[in-house]
């Protein structure tokens, strides 16, 4: 029995998966909000333009993976392989996304003018049904968020990937950056409806780091029990400083604690909260997510039977 | 339609390494970057004092519940009709998901460059046109000329014995059948076609 380190997927591959773990749950919780909370237009657009972004420039990364980036769309072809709901669920949520942020680029006057040259019934129609593309939207945004945690769950010999913790992981995960991202955009928004939002944002992201915290721990004690590649991985991560600094420490700890800080005892009037410590917790979710896949990636081992 | 299989007697394998040659020069496989679609691993099994020398060759285990076919979006990967794994260089992407998802280590990336030094080597009579996914193929193109898998051929302790798995007469049937010979890592539900006699 050997245990082999991976060298297919490097940190490309881990930047792909960063960033539509992040697009996705961005636009996923930023919908949700739109749905319960109201809608800050500007806020919200900035928000999906962003989340947007992260998914083409992290598509692109994947392309630029692949040996024959040219001929991707034939990754269309069979339903068994992650790969290809991949694909299904990136472009519902490019649909979805395109379709939810056009009535709100009114107010931006740059776009004002492609705006304008959409006929009005097509507009009436997006604004109409504004809502019910959020809803789909935050589905699609799901999806693409847990589809990057089973498509390296599908890996029988690496044992550290092969489990249902791991998807699990990287959609909680997923959704702490998405919720720190849009906290670091309530925390900048002069629209006086943005401390009430990033108080929820702060509740929010506080929740899912616990919640992460959790899955970590039976993740981390799966994969201690039994000497197999998964224990060699996990060996691996405790060895690693910049993990166990970087992502568990900064990326964790430190943003829970000021998070905490914050809810309890950040004082009543969010006006008058200072923004420094926010914006800091929030900025380090964002590298500790980063920084996981970064180090999942590289623990992966291959378990030979020679 | 027949189910071809190998059977590898582990012990009369020297390590020589005449397979990996043979098989190199068919399938003109990237042997300067030290690519292969066929290895022998050089194992010491026990412990001191009673410590010992193994040679392990591997290949495609041409497994019959195949991840790496359930990984690939394009359809590139498929089982032709007698049971045999295959890329179809022309689709592959090359997107790997086949490599991760492979417990064989069987997988090699045919890269941009070692196409054009495949040209510079091989000149106009090359068989990877583009870079791709590369594995074992059993030399699918000596099957059809009705010529055992280059390995085979070339094995000069008769470690390799390939045949149909499904023909009672064949001696692959008889070892795969006999209890001598394993499968490599049975626990992950493969139903490798590939089995070992241990040494
Ligand atoms: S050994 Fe690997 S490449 Fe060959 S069929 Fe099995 S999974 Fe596929
Ligand atoms: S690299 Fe090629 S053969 Fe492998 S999964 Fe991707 S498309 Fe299929």
């Amino acid at each position: 029995m050997t245990f082999v380190h991976q060298e297919v997927w490097h940190w490309q591959i881990a930047t792909y998966l960063f960033l539509g773990g992040l697009g996705g749950a961005t636009f996923a919780i930023g919908a949700v909000l739109h749905l319960f909370e109201g809608c800050d237009r500007k806020m919200l657009s900035i928000a999906v333009m962003s989340s947007i972004a992260f998914l083409v420039v992290g598509t692109v990364f994947l392309l630029a993976d692949m040996l024959q980036p040219l001929k991707a769309i034939y990754a269309l072809t069979n339903p068994r392989s992650w790969i290809f709901w991949g694909v299904v669920f990136i472009n519902f949520y490019f649909i979805a996304a395109i379709a939810y942020i056009i009535p709100l680029l009114d107010e931006w006057p740059l776009f004002q003018p492609i705006v304008q040259k959409i006929p009005a019934p097509i507009i009436g129609l997006l604004e109409r049904f504004n809502k019910l593309v959020a809803l789909g939207g935050s589905a699609a945004g799901f999806l693409v968020a847990i589809y990057t945690g089973l498509l390296i769950s599908a890996a029988p010999a690496i044992n550290f990937w092969n489990t249902p913790a791991l998807p699990l992981l990287f959609v909680i995960s997923g959704f702490s950056t998405g919720a720190a991202f849009l906290l670091l955009l309530s925390m900048l928004s002069s629209n006086p409806a943005a401390p009430v939002i990033s108080a929820k944002l702060e509740q929010l992201d506080a929740m899912l780091i616990v919640t992460e915290l959790i899955i970590l721990g039976a993740y981390f004690n799966f994969a201690m029990f039994l000497p197999t590649g998964a224990r060699a991985s996990a060996e691996f991560l405790f060895h690693s400083p910049v993990f166990i600094v970087g992502f568990f420490v900064a990326g964790l700890i430190v943003p829970l604690a000021i998070e905490t800080w914050g809810i309890f005892f950040g004082g009543h009037s969010q006006e008058n909260k200072p923004k420094l410590p926010m914006l800091l917790a929030s900025s380090l979710v964002l590298l500790g997510g980063y920084l996981l896949r970064i180090y999942v990636l590289k623990a992966g081992m291959f378990q030979y039977p020679w | 339609m027949a189910r071809y299989g190998m059977v590898m007697d582990m012990r009369t394998c020297v390590g020589c390494q005449a397979c990996m040659a043979a098989c190199s020069t068919e399938n003109q496989t990237p042997f300067w970057s030290e690519k292969f679609r066929t290895h022998v691993e050089d194992k010491e099994v026990g412990t001191f004092p009673d410590v010992r020398r193994v040679q392990l060759p591997r290949l495609c285990m041409h497994c019959e519940n195949t991840p790496c076919l359930s990984a690939c979006p394009t359809g590139a990967t498929h089982m032709d009709k007698n049971g045999i794994v295959l890329v179809n260089n022309d689709r592959c992407i090359g997107c790997y998901a086949c490599c991760i998802a492979c417990p064989y280590d069987a997988r090699y990336a045919y890269e941009r460059e070692d196409v054009e030094k495949e040209h510079e080597l091989y000149g106009k009579d090359v068989s990877h046109e583009t870079p791709h996914v590369d594995k074992c193929t059993f030399c699918v193109q000596r099957l059809k000329e009705k010529l055992e898998p280059a390995c085979v051929a070339t094995c000069p302790t008769h470690t390799r014995i390939f045949g149909d798995l499904d023909d009672r007469q064949s001696e692959v049937h008889k070892l795969a059948a006999s209890g001598k010979a394993q499968a490599l890592n049975q626990g992950l539900g493969t139903s490798p076609k590939v089995f070992y006699i241990p040494s």
